[in-house]
């Protein structure tokens, strides 16, 4: 039996976004696999136990998770303020908030470089202080803040501007102030948008490379992270090269499976339930 | 007490009233969808700006245009249920009322004591561990008035506090609403779409339409002396007071002037008000045989079509006591009702409201 004209269009365009789906999974999926193909798992364990490996793996777990603590610190408020006030120059504000999303990496940080470096103008402020921020671990933090902030405040401006307003207009008639309003309203109904972003500027700096190494520099132990490990293993290495990214993409996917996995609803229970015990 | 004028404009709609209530007393706010009957609660409590006016609650001036005074709405001693009563989710039961004495820095233990008292009060003592989307309607509703009387308000405002409820719940809760709301000390505010609420609830009742209070009285004010189409409606619920001569299983037997109703026993002493919505009376041609405790026989004295389209039709009886029912235009057919036709109207003692 013969089709009618209509359906098959339709079988036609199913056809097609199939296959469209198919190529972009295949470009995601393909490197990744041949990188892991290329490790056997007892290799990946060996590499671990290399100290320069660990230095470097150890490097960016350290300066990932205070980037990630500050960003949320100083997200949160800016975050706040984008979701619940209006003011002039805030579409400004918004442009800045986005820009590192678009900003080449190595445009960011010859832009750190120059505004806290030696000549720079934060950077003479710094030096008063006895800080020095380039080719430091501390501008590596600094270099992470910059290009993964976005990837909070986005998301978790939005999850604070969707909490329903009937339960802000709930807490003002219980005589809340704004701050008990945010953290016991407001915080906890945006907590998966909140935590969403919160991993997902993780991972960014995790994977930062370009701002670190212009701005924070190489050396081995102090700037050098987990990808710029990568790059110089890359110049001599290829084998170590591999390993390295293996270990680096097995972080990385667990952080967002993770955040995929764990149901917000069951963070809410948990500390009810916690409350509730004592 | 509550002193309020207040004036909004938004876009075409101009809203202007002039409230006045006595603390320990309810007014009901009652008027159509758009009405502008949750504004005037959003403007007494703060979510809202008025353009003019003044508020002013037991002496503490909480608004007034004139002298550029505005008092937060965390800052006014005013208690909010709104229709669907808001309840924070992701708290339990005991958190949701804890939440105001909290945010005001009692501490955790005094508030506890205070929280389970007043969960004992409204009969949810056992409720403080679940979540409010495992509760019902009627156990939301009382969670959430809960929540506003633990703060002890100086005006409680309610809105449309029985529409969210199934038909069944909202009988049950009426009268346990109306017995909670006597006993409070403070000036409550009731707004609601429903003229038989409005007669079983307000002390006095103020009529809103398009913006503005076109009547505003006691219920027998109103049902005398009904001064606009709206209020007319109010015709319609059978009204009657009367003392309680007997009462046996939880039921009473109430002597209204001009006949004995029967109903569920409201409790207490001295006389009782009685209030039957028209609809819940059912017009037969024979003695019905059913379970309804309250049959009366008469003849139809009007037959009054219902605006726009006579679908529906008021039925005045003449029983005693004089009755108003409403109907279909079928039924009237089937029975083949005219006036002068004699009927028997009967109705359920649970189909009646009876409260002090």
């Amino acid at each position: 039996m013969k089709p009618p004209p209509q359906s098959r269009a339709a079988l036609a365009l199913r056809a097609g976004a199939v296959l469209a789906a198919a190529a972009l999974l295949g470009i995601l999926a393909v490197p990744v696999a041949g990188l892991v193909a290329r490790v056997p798992p007892r290799d990946l364990v060996a590499r671990l136990g290399d100290p320069a490996v660990l230095q470097a793996l150890r490097l960016s777990l350290v300066t990932t998770a205070c980037a990630t603590a500050a960003i949320v610190a100083l997200g949160l408020p800016v975050a706040y303020l984008l979701a619940t006030r209006d003011f002039p120059g805030k579409r400004v504000i918004e442009v800045l908030v986005d820009l590192p999303m678009v900003l080449p990496p190595t445009v960011a940080g010859l832009a750190l470089l120059l505004a806290f470096g030696r000549a720079g103008l934060a950077g003479r402020a710094l030096e008063v202080l006895g800080l020095s921020l380039p080719f430091s671990t501390l501008g590596v933090v600094v270099a992470q803040v910059f290009m993964a902030a976005p990837f909070f405040v986005s998301p978790a401006r939005a999850g604070l501007a969707s909490v329903d307003a009937r339960y802000l207009d709930a807490a003002a008639t219980l005589r809340a102030s704004e701050a008990f309003t945010f953290f016991r309203v407001m915080l906890p109904l945006a907590l998966p948008s909140v935590l969403a972003g919160a991993a997902m500027s993780c991972a960014r700096a995790l994977g930062e490379f370009g701002a670190t190494i212009t701005f924070a520099g190489n050396m081995p132990g102090v700037t050098q992270t987990m990808p710029l490990a990568v790059y110089v293993a890359l110049q001599s290495d290829l084998e170590a090269a591999v390993t390295l990214s293996v270990i680096l993409l097995v972080f990385s996917f667990t952080l967002l499976l993770g955040l995929r996995l764990a149901p917000v609803g069951l963070f809410w229970r948990r500390a009810d339930a916690a409350r509730h015990a004592r | 007490m509550l002193r309020a004028t207040l004036a909004r404009r938004r876009g075409t709609f101009q809203l202007e009233v002039a409230l006045e209530a006595a603390p320990g007393s309810t007014l009901v706010l009652v008027g159509e969808n758009g009405a502008g009957k949750t504004t005037v609660l959003r403007l007494l409590a703060g979510l809202e700006r008025p353009d003019r006016g003044a508020i002013s609650l037991d002496g503490a001036v909480y608004f007034d245009s004139e002298r550029a005074v505005e008092v937060p709405a965390r800052r006014r001693e005013i208690g909010v249920l709104s229709a669907d009563y808001g309840l924070f989710p992701h708290l339990s039961v005991a958190e949701n009322v804890a939440f105001g004495l909290r945010a005001q820095g009692v501490p955790a233990k005094a508030a506890h004591g205070r929280v389970a008292a007043m969960l004992a009060r409204l009969g949810i003592a056992g409720l403080g561990a679940r979540r409010p989307r495992e509760l019902s309607g009627g156990q939301q509703q009382r969670v959430a008035l809960a929540r506003a009387l633990v703060l002890e308000p100086r005006l409680l405002l309610l809105d449309e506090p029985l529409s969210a409820l199934d038909v069944q719940t909202r009988r049950e809760l009426r009268a346990e609403l109306r017995a909670l709301l006597a006993e409070l000390p403070c000036v409550t505010l009731y707004v609601t779409h429903s003229p038989m609420e409005a007669i079983v609830f307000g002390d006095r009742i103020a009529v809103m339409e398009a913006g503005r209070i076109t009547q505003a009285g006691t219920r027998e004010e109103l049902l005398r002396h009904p001064r606009s189409a709206y209020v007319a409606e109010f015709m319609g619920v059978n009204l009657f007071q009367g003392a309680i001569v007997r009462r046996a299983d939880g039921m009473a037997q109430v002597q209204a002037a001009d006949g004995v109703l029967n109903v569920a026993d409201p409790g207490g002493a001295g006389d009782v008000f009685v209030a039957v919505n028209p609809r819940e009376i059912t017009l037969h041609r024979e003695a019905p045989s059913g379970s309804a405790q309250n049959v009366f026989r008469g003849t139809v004295v009007e037959l009054a079509p219902e605006p726009p389209f006579g679908e529906r039709v008021r039925v005045v009886l003449g029983t005693r006591p004089p009755l108003v029912a409403e109907t279909t235009r079928q039924a009237v057919a089937a029975l083949g009702l005219r006036e002068g036709s004699q009927v028997y109207a009967a109705f359920k003692a649970t189909g009646v409201v009876a409260y002090r």
